[in-house]
């Protein structure tokens, strides 16, 4: 809402009253904000307010060409781009019905692997940042910086690859990428203990955590909440293993869960997972020299692409939990329909109102934080 | 137990006469029904065949046949498949149920299509606007909408040509290709 058409709410007086979160940054990675009811510090009401990220993906994807829209899908989602990319690109796979290389698949893993690292080191860090810690988040957002470094030798670009394209990738990998990348994971692997004596077992953190936004594993389920959201409630989903796609069903990873459904635990899985997400890379720097091949199959004409009548619905697992595109096209150049189903949809604004109600006032910042919303996923 | 489950799902779906049933591959399965069969069908996916999670809500406006398609996305988290049940409604007026109180997350989708498309869902719980909060016009969304149009419209094209650039110009550089001359 613009200040000018801002007017103040006449009511009785009463001990109640309305606060505005954000709509700058107020505890979530993007421009949201979210309006909540007091009384003295407890919440009372709460309501989400997007809008704020709004540029109209669905509608500019309509107007541009199929291969167009590889470079504006990344920006739905900035910590964590690659999924984007990579669903967008296996809906025309499939409505094309190409077969892409084994070659691509593996480099297109590793870069969702590498993507999921950066957005729960960027989570996290947020997560201590609203418990007042401050050195976790400036360890993780320096620590998610060397993993834009390898993106940057990788794609070229640091936050958005663009690196996916429908077929494959774009290029194969520099030589020695793979080195470079396993010194990497040993620096993260040597920094696991850190963060966890400095964050996830600091009593601090534990202490302000645990029991703050907590939900059952029946709520979970009935509101929609998928990722490590829905991990941190006991309930062992992963699309990764449970609708595989690209090469994740020949890759062996641990699903975590946790029991508590608090922030807490949704702190630990996302600490968890940086551990899987590690161990899928050492398998894909094993794996991969031994996979020969050309990192991309031949496509037609892209600025002349028609492609086929059809419509399509493809999932991957984000860092936040389920990412679909439903994609519907009706044999032109460019797509009819395109709709994103991303996971901060539902965390950001159901979730989030239905978990502040009851909580504290400096709570609602952690609450925010731990669920990883990601407003443009919201706004699109 | 994942498989039996899909196969019974073929069987008891394919005997029903006023849909349209076609398995996709293992994980996918693609539903006709007419609209005021779908709320039965989905009571029926999410009660006796354990289709807990709605997706997705997805509207796409065919404007030649006059119609929306509105496309429910299900996912079962004991079978690991999903069934999509593609409905069409006529674009005016443009008004069909909520299915707020077997799914709790159509509230957010039912909503976001009203906004973008809007069609009105009965017994949503919440139709208020949320992501354009500001915006007056048409709902964006729906194919009629011309966006090019509606900025010439409403907006007012304003001549930009500061004393910077006109001093970048005499020395033989500056924009090169005018807007007008790329439309």
């Amino acid at each position: 809402m613009r200040p000018e058409n801002y007017e103040a709410i006449k009511q009785p007086p009463s001990n109640e009253f309305e606060l505005n979160f954000g709509p700058n940054h107020p505890g979530i990675e993007g421009n949201y904000a979210f309006r909540v009811k007091l009384n003295g510090d407890e919440v009372l009401s709460a309501r989400a307010d997007a809008g704020y990220l709004h540029r109209g993906f669905e509608k500019l994807m309509e107007g541009r060409l199929w291969i167009q829209n590889i470079a504006l899908v990344p920006r739905i989602c900035v910590p964590d781009p690659v999924p984007m990319e990579v669903c967008y690109s296996l809906a025309i796979e499939e409505l094309c019905g190409l077969e892409i290389p084994e070659r691509a698949m593996w480099l297109r893993v590793m870069q969702l692997e590498m993507s999921r690292l950066a957005a729960h080191l960027f989570a996290f860090g947020g997560h201590a940042a609203t418990t007042g810690m401050y050195t976790p988040m400036f360890w993780g957002v320096a620590d998610r910086d060397l993993i834009l470094d390898r993106f940057e030798e990788l794609t070229g670009g640091r936050v958005y690859s663009i690196y996916n394209i429908p077929g494959g990738v774009r290029r194969d990998m520099p030589d020695g990428f793979l080195d470079r990348l396993g010194t990497l994971l040993d620096y993260l692997d040597s920094r696991l203990p850190d963060y966890d004596s400095l964050f996830f077992r600091n009593q601090v953190f534990i202490k302000r955590a645990r029991d703050v936004g907590a939900m059952t594993q029946e709520q979970a389920l009935k509101w929609g909440v998928t990722g490590p959201n829905l991990r941190a409630t006991g309930l062992a989903f992963d699309v990764r293993r449970d609708d595989p796609y690209l090469v994740y069903d020949k890759i062996d990873f641990d699903i975590v869960t946790e029991p508590g459904g608090d922030a807490l635990s949704r702190n630990l899985v996302r600490r968890a997972e940086l551990k899987q997400s590690i161990r899928i890379l050492r398998q894909i720097i094993k794996h991969l020299p031994s996979v020969k091949g050309a990192v991309r199959c031949p496509i037609p004409n892209p600025l002349a692409w028609n492609v086929p009548a059809g419509e399509t619905y493809t999932r991957v697992e984000s860092s936040k939990g389920e990412l679909a595109y439903y994609v519907v096209s009706n044999g032109g150049d460019k797509p009819y329909r395109v709709h994103v189903r991303g996971p901060s949809s539902m965390h950001a604004v159901q979730v989030l109102e239905k978990l502040a109600v009851g909580s504290r006032l400096e709570d609602v910042a952690q609450i925010m934080f731990s669920l990883d919303a990601c407003p443009p996923e919201v706004d699109r | 137990m994942s498989k039996e489950l899909n196969l019974w799902l073929d069987d008891l779906l394919k005997d029903i006469k006023i849909i349209q049933f076609k398995r996709k591959n293992s994980r996918r399965v693609r539903i006709d029904i007419a609209p005021e069969a779908l709320p039965a069908l989905l009571e029926l996916l999410q009660g006796r065949a354990s289709y807990v999670h709605l997706s997705a809500i997805s509207c796409v406006d065919w404007i030649e046949d006059d119609e929306f398609e509105l496309v429910y996305h299900v996912w079962s988290y004991e079978t690991n498949s999903l069934v999509s049940a593609h409905t069409r409604i006529s674009r005016e007026p443009g008004v069909y149920l909520s299915v707020y109180d077997l799914y709790t997350p159509a509230a957010f989708f039912e909503r976001d299509i009203h906004e973008m498309f809007g069609l009105y869902f009965e017994g949503s719980p919440d139709m208020e606007k949320f992501i354009l909060t500001e915006w007056n016009g048409p709902p964006p969304m729906r194919k009629d909408f011309d966006s090019e149009a509606f900025v010439n419209q409403t907006f007012n094209w304003e001549e930009y040509h500061p004393q910077w650039l006109k001093d970048i110009e005499a020395e033989g550089g500056g924009i090169t290709t005018r807007p007008e001359d790329v439309r």
